[in-house]
């Protein structure tokens, strides 16, 4: 009997293959491409030989190198934000591709999806870079800490439109963003609530681009928030929304979207238990963990369900290329494409899913895979999918071709395309020819439909 | 060389004094700055190779390398870029057995690897006109024609040379009148020059591109007629020359601008007595500008220059009539201007109670000269604080610190200075990029100083009064004239190193130790200049550009 992908017990069931859904090439790589922006080959083997459950415990838990590489890099973003550019946007992206736990890269994106906080609003790289290394710090920790680290940032009140906030609450608008976006998820409070938790932030103003607090500013008689009473300040207002029930339900319909499928609608039963498992263990490493590791995960109702965002092509393709780019260059492409990290184009994120794809960005996604596999110009030829192949002892009968295909699409090329790149012919002349036809054949799997998909 | 390359070649290099014109570069100071650059390096496989390559050359052939170049490129040096990308390389050398046993032994390499890599095709050997040629890979061909070595990367090319040397007719370079004039302008006494068919080379799309008028005032500003006389020039040529121990490369042209034009009319001196004036030097100086322009008739030409009203534009001239209170910026500011303009750029000492930013940005400056600076001195003084009161708003509205606006004296003269205020807390030990500016304002004289530091501007009021005002000795209708000093160069390269190093990483994308060993070749290059300096002058109307460098 076919599995039920809404009943809630099989779905979020550890993922056991059998002969029905093998672990396999397939499979491995689907993880990697969400939890890690994808895999190299040496990855995706041991993957293969390992399992799923062993390899989500290694990208789960960090590496003892993590630590330190987070130190180098929060170094480098810091001073590249002080230095007045937007080279700390190039240093993230070098981050992701570099770090030794790209699934806290892959959160910390996710988390900077869900606040929304852009830098258009606050014009300040250094405040945007501090929120974000918050993110890291906290993103797979307790959610009631990321949200009070969150609103310790001045980034996130001036982009909530606070500067001088004071006895005057927040606009309406700014709370219910608070409460309707970042916590409880729409129609969960009323405009009393609202009001009240507005009540509950004042007294925090913006001043020389820090966040003060000014006791006489604080509005500090008795409030009553979403049916508790008392002398809410904005700690108690933090608690009060990250442990509250509806927050856990929101946050994990935030993570199915993210990890599972973009156009998914599941179900408030079907939540339930993973929403339960954020509350309870107040760990979002768990509950990324139950994601990753469970059948719904690895069913069809998520594979290749989702639109690479241009991030994610992007880093689809240098990573599994084991290679390194300039990033500056990425950065103002992947802003071409859509998505300019540090600003988010709404305070609700970047509109994902099919939103990526228009006939102008589809041209886009094509030229950037072009251009970063080309084997000179604005990428300096970094990526040589002929070396890698090389560097793997792939057999080069034909060329490489097919451990191109592998390592990209596994098995999920359309007939047509095969056969269009089986007519291409394939170069197994010198390495010189061989190199140069592996990079195209790469730009042009990089340029199809099923590429697109992670 | 030229008698034997095809008359249609659009770029032709000629070093016909390698030990000249390479000398400084094969120095052994150099060279051991270098080496000791690249020892640190170490770790990047590619200069292990070829260090590793060069070695065994060095072992089997019986000299060091730098003797052994000598021998084999010592007498001459070409090389050419023909149609479709072609290129060959000649090099005359003293030393024919040499070079014979150099390509036995590099014949002898890449055929065993062809063999052992069972694609034999890719070493080939053939002769053709009764020449042996040789072609290694599929981008490298090359034949010996006695103690001359010609290297290529197409047989077809390296053919169409050897028709032409055999004499089997078609047209050569040497006889093409373009390349006649060019050779003529460089004259006998160049080391080495470069030719570039110009009429040829417009047509990329990389030159066309370059050539246009981009609409950009500080691009039409700096060089002046130059783009319009080259997009109206046959060739341009550069020689280069040996005097002393400075190497100097000048350009020659055939292209002018028309005479009077609107390209002209504001860079060109009247006459000796109103020519340019010296570069101005303080303590610390890294380069110094010093230019003839006549700004009030560089404006009055915008429509001409640079017609189209960008937004940057718009927005600098509306900025200026605030800040000049609505006075007309043609007719009522830059009318009071002077023609000389100086820059200067040197470097800076930090406040101790505040720090060093991680990037150090060097002090500069610009000083112009009013022609009645009691009547428009306090207009000029006026606009400069009404900038910073701007800045100081703006910057409020991003809740970030403003400036403080103080007075202060030196050696008499009252000059305006604006500084941030030390941070509250500066436990983090970053200190912030805006610690490199204390923007000040003096008016020695007739004199206007417009600095980003305040320091700067203290050494530029010592400097303009001891300052002649008698034009420099520069060549006659100099317009523009750089000098670089190499030792302060080197030093703020040098502070600025670990910001070069990530700038290299995230631009380029390399690991942390090649971006390190990138930067240390180039500083350690950099460490063997003493001083350059470019001039621009106009020869019966044609732009010439002349660049001295002295090495260390």
């Amino acid at each position: 009997m076919k599995p039920d992908p809404n009943d809630p017990a099989w779905a979020w069931a550890p993922f056991q293959p059998d002969g029905a859904r093998p672990w396999d090439l397939r499979l491995a790589a689907h993880l990697y491409r969400r939890a890690a922006f994808g895999g190299t080959w040496p990855e995706l083997q041991r993957s293969l030989s390992e399992g799923p459950q062993a390899t989500i415990d290694r990208l789960v838990h960090p590496t003892p190198e993590a630590a330190a590489f987070n130190r180098l890099y929060d170094d480098y973003e810091n001073a590249a934000a002080a230095s007045a550019g937007d080279g700390s946007q190039a240093w993230w992206l070098r981050r992701m591709i570099e770090s030794p736990q790209p699934l806290q890269e892959q959160v910390t994106l996710f988390w900077h999806n869900h606040f929304g906080i852009s830098n258009v609003h606050v014009k300040a790289s250094a405040s945007v870079c501090r929120y974000i290394q918050v993110l890291r710090q906290h993103g797979l920790g307790r959610f009631e800490a990321l949200l009070d680290a969150v609103l310790a940032q001045p980034a996130v009140w001036i982009c909530l439109g606070a500067r001088d906030n004071g006895k005057r609450n927040l606009s309406d608008s700014s709370i219910r963003i608070l409460m309707d976006h970042y916590t409880l998820g729409p129609g969960s409070c009323s405009d009393t609530d609202a009001r009240e938790g507005a009540r509950a932030l004042t007294g925090w103003i913006i001043s020389q681009g820090e966040l003060r607090f000014v006791p006489g500013e604080y509005d500090a008689t008795p409030k009553k928030i979403l049916g508790q009473e008392g002398d809410c300040d904005r700690k108690a207002l933090v608690r009060i929304l990250a442990t509250h029930p509806a927050t856990g339900q929101w946050l994990a319909r935030q993570l199915v979207r993210w990890f599972i499928s973009d156009t998914a609608k599941p179900s408030e039963s079907l939540l339930a238990p993973l929403a339960k498992q954020l509350m309870s263990e107040g760990n979002i490493a768990k509950g990324v963990e139950v994601v990753l590791r469970s059948n719904l995960f690895f069913s069809t109702e998520a594979y290749r369900q989702k639109v690479r965002s241009p991030v994610a092509l992007a880093l689809g393709i240098i990573r599994p290329l084991e290679g390194r780019t300039g990033t500056v260059q990425l950065a103002a492409d992947l802003s071409r494409l859509g998505q300019e990290l540090y600003e988010p184009p709404t305070i609700k994120g970047w509109a994902v899913g099919l939103a990526w794809i228009n006939p102008l960005t589809t041209l886009g996604r094509a030229k950037l895979a072009e251009a970063l596999l080309a084997e000179s110009g604005a990428y300096g030829g970094k990526l040589d999918p002929a070396a890698v192949a090389s560097r793997h002892n792939i057999p080069a009968n034909d060329g490489g071709r097919q451990f191109l295909v592998d390592l990209f699409l596994q098995g999920d090329l359309a007939p047509e395309s095969v056969a269009a790149l089986a007519a291409g012919g394939s170069a197994t002349g010198s390495i010189d020819a061989r190199s140069a036809d592996l990079r195209h054949v790469a730009a042009r799997l990089a340029s199809l439909p099923e590429f697109q998909l992670a | 060389m030229a008698q034997w390359i095809p008359a249609d070649v659009p770029i032709m290099v000629e070093v016909s004094e390698p030990k000249a014109f390479l000398g400084p570069l094969l120095s052994p100071e150099l060279g051991k700055s270098v080496t000791a650059a690249v020892e640190n390096g170490k770790t990047n496989p590619k200069l292990q190779q070829f260090q590793a390559v060069v070695a065994v050359l060095e072992q089997q052939l019986g000299t060091d390398w730098r003797t052994g170049l000598r021998r084999l490129a010592g007498k001459g040096l070409s090389f050419c870029v023909g149609p479709s990308g072609a290129t060959l390389l000649t090099a005359d050398g003293e030393d024919e057995k040499l070079l014979s046993k150099l390509n036995d032994i590099i014949w002898q390499f890449a055929s065993s690897g062809a063999d052992q890599q069972n694609q034999p095709e890719t070493a080939d050997s053939r002769e053709y006109r009764g020449v042996k040629t040789w072609k290694l890979g599929t981008n490298e061909v090359h034949t010996l024609l006695g103690p001359r070595l010609v290297l290529g990367n197409r047989m077809s090319f390296l053919h169409q040379v050897l028709d032409l040397r055999a004499d089997a007719g078609g047209r050569i370079l040497a006889s093409s009148p373009l390349f006649k004039a060019a050779h003529d302008a460089v004259g006998k006494d160049a080391v080495a020059s470069v030719f570039l068919n110009l009429r040829t080379l417009r047509e990329t799309p990389g030159l066309k591109k370059a050539l246009e008028e981009d609409g950009n005032p500080v691009t039409a500003l700096l060089l002046a007629d130059t783009k319009a006389a080259l997009r109206n020039a046959s060739w341009l040529a550069l020689g280069a020359y040996v005097s002393g121990d400075k190497l100097i490369l000048k350009t020659y042209t055939d292209g002018a601008a028309p005479e009077a034009s609107k390209w002209t009319s504001f860079s060109t001196p009247p006459g000796a007595s109103a020519g340019l004036l010296p570069p101005l030097t303080v303590p610390g100086t890294i380069a110094s500008l010093s230019l003839y322009r006549d700004l009030h008739s560089f404006y009055a030409a915008k429509d001409a220059l640079f017609p189209e009203r960008t937004s940057g534009l718009i927005f600098f001239e509306n900025m200026m009539g605030i800040f000049f209170s609505g006075i007309d910026l043609t007719e009522g500011v830059l009318s009071e201007v002077r023609s000389d303009v100086r820059v200067v750029v040197a470097k800076q000492q930090y406040d101790p109670a505040i720090g060093t930013p991680a990037t150090q940005v060097p002090a500069f400056a610009a000083v112009l000269r009013l022609k009645e600076p009691q009547r428009f001195g306090e207009t000029v003084e006026e606009a400069w604080q009404k900038a910073i009161g701007l800045a100081n708003f703006t910057r409020g509205q991003q809740a970030l610190p403003g400036l403080i606006i103080d007075k202060a004296n030196q050696d008499g003269v009252n000059y305006t200075i604006s500084y941030y205020r030390p941070p509250a807390d500066n436990s983090s030990g970053t200190v912030d990029s805006r610690y490199n500016f204390r923007p000040s304002l003096a008016r020695p004289g007739d004199y206007v100083i417009l600095s980003s530091t305040d320091a700067l501007a203290r050494d530029l009021i010592n400097a303009v009064k001891q300052a002649p005002s008698t034009p420099a000795k520069t060549p006659l209708a100099a317009n523009s004239l750089m000098e670089v000093e190499g030792p302060a160069l080197s030093a703020i390269l040098e502070a600025n190193r670990e910001q070069m190093v990530r700038k290299n990483m995230v631009d380029k994308g390399d690991s942390r130790e090649k971006a390190e060993s990138d930067i240390q070749v180039l500083l350690a290059a950099l460490g063997h200049l003493e001083h350059a300096t470019l001039t621009l002058r106009r020869d019966a109307g044609q732009p010439q550009a002349q660049l001295e460098i002295r090495f260390r």
